[in-house]
């Protein structure tokens, strides 16, 4: 078994200031092995990838590259000792083509003139002659003249695995690869993983979905509060096994749907249409219920959720509140109205990054807590942000923790918590557990029907199937922009979903 | 296999050319003088835009572009009346330039202050010591031929020197931006910095190498427009860096950082020049002048953007949507 070890990580701690992310963490990588690693957001994970591809460096430990003490200062010497990362967070550059990307900070170069001292120039041609094989070795085909932008999130990943794959890498990292993908660009990813495995390339797979870890890994490696849980083949765990390993505890039951006593109808959508991307939606949601709105990509979820809210005003159609139209032409109005909605990206339109946590809670309410003069009441400003803290059982020192610091779950928390600042009666969540971990997912499951249960209607879209399966009273099911059925509890399943959606 | 693309390079040529043909039919414009001063008027233009493209590319900018040129010019005006040989004293210039602006990206850097801070702070402490420092307030007289030999020089005849060294100086450089791994690095740290790094790229060095050849670009530009006349003041310099800026932006360098192409820099920096040649050749006073240039480069700008959604939405009521 030794013998077949590629890299070796022993003892390594990893300190920021008042953090210790990492601490006493080992894990070894076998030859032609995908090594899954799990854990919560905050685990550890990203920063251990980082610490192997030398963007941090460990203040203890040792690793070793078949057998040699491996130390790189920047990740150019990572890559050069045959380790590529594909980070989580897109590492390419949107305005240049494929090819540069590709290349970029390790272009093929050759002498401008054929002498032994002569400087060098980038060799276009020699370039192009690589890429074309590690796409031909991947099975794409790409146009290396294309600008990045212009190109769609799955094929972006291959092209970031080409670049990986142009230093002739043995170890490859890949950082939630699957968190932007449709579920066959997953299967194309796979098909590519495995691929690379039989060719003798050892893989690093950080992901939060399980499912992906028992289809593609050989052992998975269990990482929580920086410290190593477990290490096990996937062959000899389970579900189940795992996720109390992640969370340090048995999660009975992923979505706690409550039984709820459903009210009377608050929100009804007439007739709406949004030129070109809705046409002619209606439904209503009632008290108590949470309605799914279900479709791919495409369908027009997202717009839906915008237009209810006066964030994007529909071309024509109806909202009523409790009997009577309402018009909503702003999301000021939809406020009023007492209609709040939380973005699916939080950290673009959710948030204010780096603002603290009670600017941030507080964003939507603020005339809850200003005076006649528009000058904010620090009192109430603090009370709301307490209230909300504890509510949502958000994890951070204090209301005065600046957002950008927290972990995708409770930065997810307190993009709900702004919205609930308002105590709206409907409540729009789009995607609202999308890129967090097990256990806030749960957690946002429990907030959700909590908010539901106290009376409030709550309209919730989501591409994950089972989450509407398991959340939702009723699901309305979207395709191209219109409405193709509603399906109520004991009718849904992911096999009728799809086939409406399709 | 051709194909035309209606790219920003080309719609900036097509206006160039309308321009050019417009003045041939209504003015003088196309006489070899006219050119001739055209051509040594764009010159030092189209060198300094490139040096003020190149570290718009990573997302940097001087403001204190326009200063650093008068010490250049002043430093060579200065050193050849003190009698130091004329190549001698353009190249001390350069040093002074090269100095000037790479003390401007290690500022930035080491201290991590954006370069606009620094440059705009940078400008003021310039225009201070020009009064304050320099012998008669950076006046110098009387350089004689001996000085503008190289910018009152023609080749053929015809052709300034100035801008033959401008297209000598265009050419190296969108070679350097294309193909070495230095220019490959202006683009990626512009475009998205952290990417650059996990790319292997020092986002810092490149900063700070990128203002120091600036500067050297500046040097060779400032030199260039200090030459065509007998005299030196360093304040007609203040205020050029808008000219630099803004034949940048025309030519398509995103101000953000990331984006643009050289070939329209120079494209860019013709076409603000020729607007004001063809200002003057209308008969507009200074300040007209100023006020027009800065509108048409506005409507440059967004005209060959291509990018009219904004504008819809803007005048689409009711449709602005607020935030969340």
């Amino acid at each position: 078994m030794e013998n077949n070890t590629i890299m070796n990580i022993t003892g390594v701690h990893k300190y920021f200031p008042g953090v210790h992310a990492l601490s006493d963490v080992s894990l070894d990588l076998q030859r032609d092995e995908v090594h899954a690693v799990c854990g919560e957001n905050g685990a550890g994970k990203s920063t251990l990838m980082k610490i192997i591809a030398g963007v941090y460096r460990p203040d203890d430990g040792l690793i070793t590259l078949e057998g040699q003490p491996f130390v790189v200062h920047e990740p150019n010497e990572a890559y050069r000792k045959g380790i590529a990362i594909i980070y989580q967070e897109s590492s390419l550059f949107p305005d240049m083509t494929v090819l540069e990307n590709i290349f970029i900070g390790h272009e093929i170069r050759k002498p401008v003139l054929r002498g032994l001292r002569s400087p060098q120039m980038i060799d276009y041609r020699a370039m192009r002659e690589k890429a074309n094989a590690v796409f031909n070795r991947l099975g794409i085909s790409v146009d290396l003249d294309r600008t990045v932008r212009t190109i769609g999130v799955a094929t972006k990943q291959m092209i970031e695995i080409a670049k990986a794959l142009s230093f002739d890498s043995r170890i490859l990292i890949l950082d939630e690869p699957t968190a932007a993908l449709a579920n066959r660009e997953v299967d194309a990813l796979f098909k590519t993983i495995r691929s690379l495995k039989s060719e003798g390339v050892s893989m690093l797979y950080i992901s939060h979905r399980l499912d992906e870890i028992f289809e593609i890994a050989d052992r998975v490696t269990v990482l929580r509060d920086g410290k190593h849980v477990a290490t096990e083949r996937v062959a000899a765990t389970d579900r189940n096994q795992l996720v109390s390993w992640m969370v340090g505890r048995s999660l009975d039951n992923l979505y706690p749907k409550e039984d709820v006593e459903i009210g009377e109808v608050i929100f009804e959508a007439q007739s709406v249409s949004l030129r070109g991307v809705l046409e002619d939606i209606s439904f209503n949601a009632r008290r108590g219920e949470i309605v799914g709105i279900s479709g791919l990509a495409g369908s027009g979820r997202t717009e839906l959720a915008l237009s209810l809210c006066g964030l994007v005003p529909p071309d024509s159609g109806t909202i009523k509140l409790n009997g009577k139209a309402v018009r909503i032409h702003s999301y000021r109005e939809a406020l009023e109205h007492g209609i709040a909605y939380v973005s699916e990206d939080r950290q673009v339109y959710g948030l204010v990054l780096p603002m603290t946590l009670k600017v941030n809670i507080t964003h939507k309410a603020i005339r809850q807590i200003t005076n006649l003069f528009s000058v904010i009441n620090r009192g109430k400003e603090e009370q709301i942000a307490a209230e909300y803290m504890h509510r949502l059982a958000i994890k951070a020192p204090d209301s005065e923790f600046v957002v950008n610091k927290l972990s995708g779950g409770n930065q997810q928390k307190v993009s709900v918590a702004k919205s609930l600042a308002v105590e709206p009666e409907v409540l729009i969540v789009d995607e609202p557990t999308r890129g967090v971990d097990v256990g806030a997912k749960s957690e946002l499951h429990r907030i959700i029907s909590e908010l539901a249960k106290s009376g409030k209607a709550i309209i919730m879209i989501s591409s994950d199937l089972p989450e509407i399966i398991g959340m939702c009273d009723r699901t309305i099911v979207l395709k191209r922009g219109r409405k193709m059925g509603e399906l109520l509890r004991n009718e849904m399943n992911q096999e009728q979903i799809l086939h409406m959606a399709l | 296999m051709v194909r035309i693309k209606p790219t920003r390079e080309l719609s900036l040529a097509v206006l160039l050319a309308a321009l050019i043909i417009f003045l041939s039919l209504t003015t003088n414009f196309n006489t070899v003088s006219g050119i001739y001063s055209f051509l040594l008027a764009a010159s030092p233009t189209i060198v300094a835009a490139i040096a003020l493209a190149m570290v718009i590319f990573t997302g940097n900018i001087d403001i204190s572009a326009g200063t650093i040129s008068g010490f250049v010019a002043f430093t060579t005006g200065y050193l050849f009346r003190a009698g130091v040989p004329m190549l001698l004293a353009a190249l001390a210039g350069i040093v002074v330039g090269v100095a000037l602006a790479g003390l401007n990206g290690l500022i930035s850097v080491k201290f991590r202050v954006p370069s606009i801070v620094v440059t705009l702070a940078m400008t003021m402490v310039h225009i201070g010591a020009y009064a304050t420092f320099l012998p008669g307030s950076g006046w110098v007289e009387n350089l004689g031929p001996g000085f503008t030999w190289f910018g009152r020089g023609r080749l053929l005849g015809v052709i300034p020197y100035a801008f033959v060294v401008a297209m000598l100086v265009a050419v190296a450089m969108m070679w350097v931006a294309k193909y070495t791994r230095f220019g490959r690095s202006l683009y990626a740290v512009g475009g998205n910095a952290q990417a650059a790094v996990y790319s292997g790229i020092n986002p810092d060095r490149t900063v700070i190498k990128v203002f120091f050849l600036e500067g050297a670009l500046l040097g060779i530009s400032a030199v260039m427009r200090a030459t065509t006349r007998s005299e030196i003041m360093p304040s007609v310099f203040i205020g050029r860096e808008l000219f630099f800026i803004a034949a940048a932006l025309v030519g398509g360098v995103s101000i953000f950082g990331g984006v643009g192409k050289l070939s329209g820099v120079v494209l860019g920096s013709a076409l603000v020049y020729l607007l004001t040649v063809t200002m003057i050749y209308l008969g507009f006073q200074d300040y007209y002048q100023f006020a027009l240039q800065g509108t048409i480069i506005l409507l440059a700008v967004f005209i060959s953007s291509g990018d009219f959604s904004r504008l819809k939405r803007f005048l689409r009521p009711g449709t602005v949507g607020g935030t969340q």
